[in-house]
């Protein structure tokens, strides 16, 4: 690594560093100028951007603005407001609510179209890219088209079950059924995703632990307990991981669907930070919201990192 | 006990059959394999064809018709109908799409050059604090973007960067620490022998760096171009929080307003053009880029 003081940069007279001992303080200072010109704007992006605001977040809980003027200092003020006041616990019961309707639902389909894709047959690339479609479909633009398809009696969903003489409920305008509409919409969208994922993780297995099991006269469904299940042990929760976390920031799709409506009902705390924050001006109880959000999901994300750590993992 | 014959287990399940049934049977099974895979394909197509028969219906009949009826007679002045700027109609998505073509633009260029940049500094160069800061860059990938909208609004709002295009771009685009991470992996993996070469021809850094690495990254500069393509184009929230003005909305933002427009429903026609012509860029890039796009998946399971 010597040699990358040769070349632009070195003054002339400067001499080349033969070891530590050559320019014994001005040379860490010196390499550092040098790097500047390519971490520095990352540097101040990441600064910020990302650090100052994780840490503003946590000091704007405690404070009091408007969204203009000076900040006030407001104690715990925020934090009692949030719960007694924007009954917060709502919110994050209704959080919990999607979290539970999407990811099992998700992953099982996920994992279930990976298998069936994953064998040698003509056309698998062809439904792999279908599946795939939605994932890179603009959110807000899907949402729209799922929202006029679950319209009363206009819409695609209604005018289905029509042909059977169903009546639709009043899907997004009822409590009961807006938010598995939601989570539908949102399962559509992330399917593929997810599946591919899981495929990729089948691909990685070798194909001589089947012909082994096959030998044994172990059974396609045993097969699939007993050697993929346990082998997709690091994707399932790289793939639970990041879609819980994904879960508990659903903004999107819900805002376009229902707004956190009808009422409160499907009103998730990223829905209630923007409501709180940006239409009730209310900056330093969003933040507090925004801080417990954070809580919520870094607690979930080590759950689930100790859950799946503590199992075995495979080498093969 | 050790050298015991195995029994061919497939025949012992299924009793032997006659030749025809044994075919008649694997077709059947074929055919319930395929039909499961049509049904949830037309699952995952029918949306979109609900929204450019939509697209084409005129106003009197998108909420009359079933969606699944194409258009009787195409109505075509809805695409320009919904370009049009038209404050009553609350649509004019040819403004939008300017709006999220620049954001795009500056947004895809800037990180990908400054991710570039930092990546070559954290790969190749070395200088004191490197790996405290790099863990800094890595820490931050933890915090969920949600968390950190409400301080980076007051800061933009210091900034004096509300309701502006710079207000969008400026956060994402002077390099992500997630492309740095992906794109360090890449130039790390470069033989130093390259390098050197070019150096000893009188390259600087930033030659080795244009002239040497980014040519050999270009899968990785694609994958990292796409990413920031598609986060921008599709990005909706921080957009609808620091865009105050509708003559600033993306092309998101536009889609979204329709419920607080005049016309709300009523305009769903211009409405499915908008979300066309959002969506069209996108399935198109991913027609074209496929193969990076798989990839780009692969690098983020880490396998």
């Amino acid at each position: 690594m010597a040699l990358a003081t040769v070349g632009v940069g070195a003054e002339p007279g400067a001499r080349v560093s033969k070891g530590p001992g050559a320019r014994p303080r001005s040379s860490g200072a010196r390499q550092f100028a040098k790097a500047l010109p390519f971490i520095g704007p990352s540097m101040v992006g990441v600064a910020l951007f990302l650090v100052v605001p994780v840490i503003f977040v946590f000091v704007l809980s405690f404070m009091s603005w408007s969204g203009a003027g000076s900040f006030t200092w407001a104690g715990i003020q925020n934090w009692t407001s949030i719960f007694q006041f924007d009954n917060a616990a709502h919110s994050l019961g209704v959080t919990a609510y999607y979290v539970l309707l999407n990811i099992p639902l998700q992953t099982v389909l996920a994992l279930g179209l990976a298998v069936m894709l994953n064998r040698k047959r003509r056309g698998m690339a062809f439904f792999r890219v279908l599946y795939v479609a939605p994932y890179l479909s603009t959110p807000v633009a899907m949402a729209l088209i799922w929202f006029w398809v679950f319209q009363p009696q206009s819409g695609a969903a209604d005018r289905f079950l029509g042909l059977f003489g169903i009546t639709g409920p009043a899907w997004l305008e009822s409590s009961l059924w807006a938010m598995p509409v939601v989570a539908a919409v949102n399962i559509w969208q992330y399917l593929g995703f997810n599946m591919l994922f899981f495929y990729a993780g089948l691909q990685g297995i070798p194909p001589s632990l089947y012909e082994a099991a096959q030998l044994d006269g172990a059974s396609k469904w045993s097969q699939f307990w007993r050697i993929s299940l346990p082998l997709l042990n690091p994707t399932m929760l790289f793939v639970l991981i990041t879609d819980v976390i994904g879960s508990f920031q659903v903004f999107d799709t819900l805002y376009v669907l229902t707004s956190g409506g009808p009422g409160t009902s499907t009103q998730v705390m990223s829905i209630q930070i923007y409501n709180v924050g940006f239409q009730g001006t209310r900056y330093g109880e969003a933040a507090a919201l925004s801080v417990l959000l954070f809580g919520v999901i870094l607690v979930f994300s080590v759950g689930q990192f100790l859950f799946f750590k503590n199992r075995t993992t495979y080498e093969y | 006990m050790t050298t015991v014959a195995i029994p061919a287990p497939a025949q012992a399940a299924t009793p032997p059959r006659s030749q025809l049934a044994r075919k008649a049977f694997q077709a059947g099974k074929l055919t319930v394999f395929y039909g499961v895979l049509t049904i949830v394909g037309l699952a995952f197509i029918v949306p979109y064809i609900f929204a450019v028969f939509g697209s084409l219906k005129p106003e009197s009949s998108i909420l009359t018709t079933p969606p699944w009826v194409p258009p009787m007679h195409p109505a075509w002045s809805n695409y320009p109908n919904a370009f049009l700027s038209d404050p009553e109609v609350a649509t004019g998505f040819g403004r939008y799409m300017l709006n999220t073509a620049i954001v795009t633009v500056a947004l895809t260029t800037g990180q990908v050059f400054f991710s570039m940049l930092g990546a070559y500094g954290f790969a190749r160069l070395r200088f004191p604090g490197r790996e405290a800061i790099f863990w800094v860059y890595l820490a931050t990938l933890m915090v969920p973007n949600i968390v950190t909208i409400i301080p980076l609004y007051t800061e933009m709002h210091y900034f004096h960067m509300v309701n502006t295009y710079w207000g969008v771009f400026l956060p994402y685009s002077l390099g992500t620490p997630y492309t740095i991470f992906l794109m360090r992996q890449f130039f790390k993996n470069i033989p130093q022998e390259v390098i050197d070469a070019a150096r000893i021809d009188g390259a600087g850094d930033f030659g080795v760096l244009t002239r040497v690495v980014a040519p050999l990254s270009r899968p990785v500069l694609i994958t990292a171009g796409l990413i920031a393509f598609v986060f921008s184009w599709n990005n909706f929230l921080w957009p609808l929080v620091i865009m105050g003005s509708q003559s600033h909305y993306l092309l998101t933002n536009g889609l979204a307003n329709f419920n607080a427009g005049p016309g709300a429903a009523g305009y769903l026609n211009l409405e499915m053009v908008g979300a066309l012509i959002t969506l069209v860029p996108m399935l198109v890039l991913f027609v074209v880029f496929n193969r990076y796009i798989v990839r780009s998946i692969q690098l983020t399971s880490g396998k």
